[in-house]
């Protein structure tokens, strides 16, 4: 089993950013604009199965108005707990609402080069590399491909990102950029040849995909991707990204209200397609600067949307990938550090299952291997926090405190010697004496994330796909890269 | 017999090395009645382990925690040797002499027993004054075991000018020895202008303390 934590393990309880009363508001709300406005689905197969299975569509417009008990019953159907399973099965999960774990977030073009510093295109290699560095990381569990890489072919970039992630790292693999049909079918077809056929993948379902709705009220071409997924047995993580003030309201409750809606939409269609199907609950929401108009990742605002969509999916029992620790900032800086932690720390105390987006700067569109690590380092804080704390004879110590007695220490103790491997360990936060790190060339978190990362690809090796499996993924590029539409 | 002594030497040395209690006591207790000198035992024995810990800590192979835990095993087997310790006309060859304590005013001492664990594991005879030790203690214990280095440690801004005081005292007193400080609310500026010399951690407090014997750094 992959690493992960339990959160809450010694009784921590998820965090309500809403009173139970208002979560429950925000549902009978998403199913009335469902069942009265309806919603618009650009999908022509998404529309047909609602439309069969009772909806009232308006072929016309495209608008398909669900009835409340069709997306109830959609939601009894998930499949639960959903399995994320990845090329080397040490690294399966389990989705159960008890464990947090972390994904890298795509899709960038640019990546702030380890050796120059400089920035530049994005290129395959830049996948490869960042997929190796997330293979060595202990408690990465995901990897989505951080970047697309810009010196292949367009139209055929997911195939690449595929390519260069199987090969580079035996972790489960989420692809974020999924938005056509064609797309879906061709990323699974790479991902049953490592699975060894169509049915072992739905039994180890290797690979999910982010598939997007379109605010407010759409359901776009990506639904196709989502139906692709759930047929082959693997789990969309199926997005809102409502950007507040501009494709949803203002407010903060009229997104979640917009973005949930969207979600239990594409849950009813996915569940249409294939009864039974792993889902995942997503959300991605961004915040307007009112001063510029520029969107932002990671204001307040959007931090509460996306918390509060945890909410509502531990009120449905489907788990919940939610896109975060993005940064405005342009540097692995403290703007990022602090945008990055109290966003995605909120997301994990709210009951989060996945969060995403290490190593990623200026709203999740560059990549900084520097950056990589330091959020990394600090999801390791807070894996340490969410576990809450085990208390018990043992770990209160009575009669450890009566025998030390007053003013002695318990750094000798055996009781320390029994515990201490527990505490949290710093991979690359600096805690010397100010000497000692003068001596030592005065060096900042990014500076030993840099010389870490470099470390990590000098020496960390993956073993490669066997052969006849590259092979044939070179045939499914070679079809790809004629057959998908370009 | 010499069979027997060297298999009690590397069960002294194995025992404090792999953090081993009753498995140092033991050896301990097999050395007196096999009648290995007790300074052999810690010479060669346990002191032997606990530099292997501390190079270990050095190179951050193990934990600080385990160290100070090495260094009570150590101190538990001499309790046993001491008896005969104290018969014994041997004397311990020492890299230097060395009093130690947390000055007056100042009760965070695990900085400075960190340093004297680290002192002793390298060869050094410590004489601990303990926290909140007054001027004069400092003083008297140089004068009694002629110690060739003075220790100060202190973490508090408020008790960091006590330092000056020590040096000051040492030097009306006719001691030469220098003074190393160290501790939170030290810095190398400060240790200068005091006219001492400065260790930021038990590490280095080791290296600086060879330097200022001239037994390398």
């Amino acid at each position: 089993m992959g690493h992960t934590m339990g959160r809450g393990l010694y009784g921590m309880r998820p965090l309500d950013v809403m009173d139970p009363v208002d979560a429950e508001k925000i549902h009978v709300n998403s199913l009335h604009l469902l069942e009265t406005m309806g919603i618009k689905v650009v999908s022509a197969e998404g529309l047909r199965l609602l439309k069969e299975a009772g909806a009232e569509v308006d072929e016309k417009a495209k608008i398909a108005k669900i009835p409340s008990y069709l997306v109830a019953d959609a939601v009894s159907k998930c499949r639960r707990p959903v399995r994320l399973c990845a090329r080397n099965p040490k690294n399966d999960m389990v989705l159960d609402g008890e464990h947090c774990h972390i994904c890298t977030d795509g899709t960038g073009l640019s990546t702030i080069d380890l050796e120059t510093g400089v920035r530049r295109d994005s290129t395959k290699k830049d996948v490869a590399d960042s997929a190796r560095v997330v293979d060595y990381l202990e408690m990465m569990n995901i990897y989505y491909p951080i970047v697309t890489p810009l010196d292949v072919p367009k139209h055929s970039h997911t195939l690449h990102e595929f390519d260069a992630t199987f090969n580079n790292c035996e972790k489960h693999i989420t692809s974020g950029a999924t938005y056509m049909k064609e797309e879906a079918q061709y990323e699974l077809k790479m991902a049953a040849a490592v699975a060894g056929g169509w049915d072992e993948l739905k039994r180890r379902p290797l690979v999910s995909a982010l598939t997007c709705t379109t605010s407010p009220m759409v359901l776009g071409m990506t639904t196709d991707a989502a139906i692709e997924f759930v047929r082959a047995g693997c789990p969309p993580m199926m997005m809102t990204m409502p950007l507040i003030g501009a494709t949803s309201p203002m407010t903060v409750a009229g997104a979640i209200l917009v973005g949930n809606a969207q979600v239990l939409a594409l849950t009813t269609v996915c569940q249409l397609a294939a009864p039974g199907s792993p889902v995942c609950y997503s959300t991605e929401p961004m915040a307007m600067d009112i001063q510029s108009g520029l969107f932002e990742g990671l204001f307040p605002a959007a931090n509460m949307v996306r918390a509060a969509h945890v909410q509502m999916a531990r009120y449905y029992k489907i788990p919940i990938f939610v896109g975060g620790w993005g940064s405005c900032s342009k540097l692995p800086d403290a703007q990022a550090a602090y945008e990055k932690a109290l966003s995605a720390f909120t997301y994990y105390l709210a009951g989060a299952d996945i969060t995403s987006g290490p190593g990623l700067l200026e709203n999740w569109t560059v990549l900084s291997y520097e950056q990589l690590l330091i959020d990394y380092e600090m999801y390791t804080i807070m894996l340490d926090m969410l576990k809450g704390i085990e208390v018990n004879d043992d770990t209160m110590a009575l009669d450890v405190i009566m025998n030390v007695g007053h003013e002695g220490h318990f750094l000798g103790k055996k009781h320390t010697l029994d515990h201490f491997k527990t505490m949290w360990q710093p991979m690359i936060t600096d805690g010397q004496t100010y000497h000692s790190w003068k001596a030592a060339g005065s060096k900042s978190a990014a500076d030993n994330a840099r010389a870490k990362a470099k470390e990590i690809l000098k020496t960390h090796e993956v073993t490669p796909l066997p052969d006849d499996v590259k092979k044939e993924f070179a045939a499914i590029i070679k079809e790809g890269e004629q057959k998908i539409p370009h | 017999m010499a069979d027997g002594k060297e298999a009690i030497l590397s069960e002294l040395e194995n025992s404090v090395k792999n953090l081993q209690e009753e498995a140092a006591m033991e050896a301990a207790r097999k050395a007196l009645s096999a009648g290995v000198s007790p300074i052999d035992a810690i010479e060669k024995g346990l002191a032997k382990g606990i530099r292997q810990v501390g190079e270990k800590f050095e190179r951050k192979e193990m934990f600080v925690v385990e160290l100070i835990y090495a260094a009570e095993i150590m101190s538990n087997a001499i309790k046993i040797l001491e008896p005969e310790l104290r018969k014994s006309k041997e004397k311990r060859n020492v890299l230097a002499h060395v009093v130690l304590g947390t000055v007056a005013g100042d009760i965070h001492d695990i900085g400075k027993n960190l340093v004297r664990i680290m002192l002793e594991a390298s060869g050094f005879e410590v004489r601990d004054i303990g926290k909140d030790a007054p001027i004069d203690g400092f003083i008297s214990a140089a004068k009694e075991m002629g110690a060739e280095i003075v220790g100060a440690s202190s973490l508090m801004t408020t008790t960091v000018s006590v330092q000056k005081e020590v040096v000051d005292a040492l030097r009306s007193g006719g001691i030469e020895a220098p003074l190393m400080v160290g501790g939170a609310a030290v810095t190398e500026a400060w240790a200068k202008e005091i006219g001492a010399v400065y260790s930021s951690d038990a590490g280095s407090a080791v290296s600086v303390a060879k330097s200022l014997v001239g037994k390398g750094g």
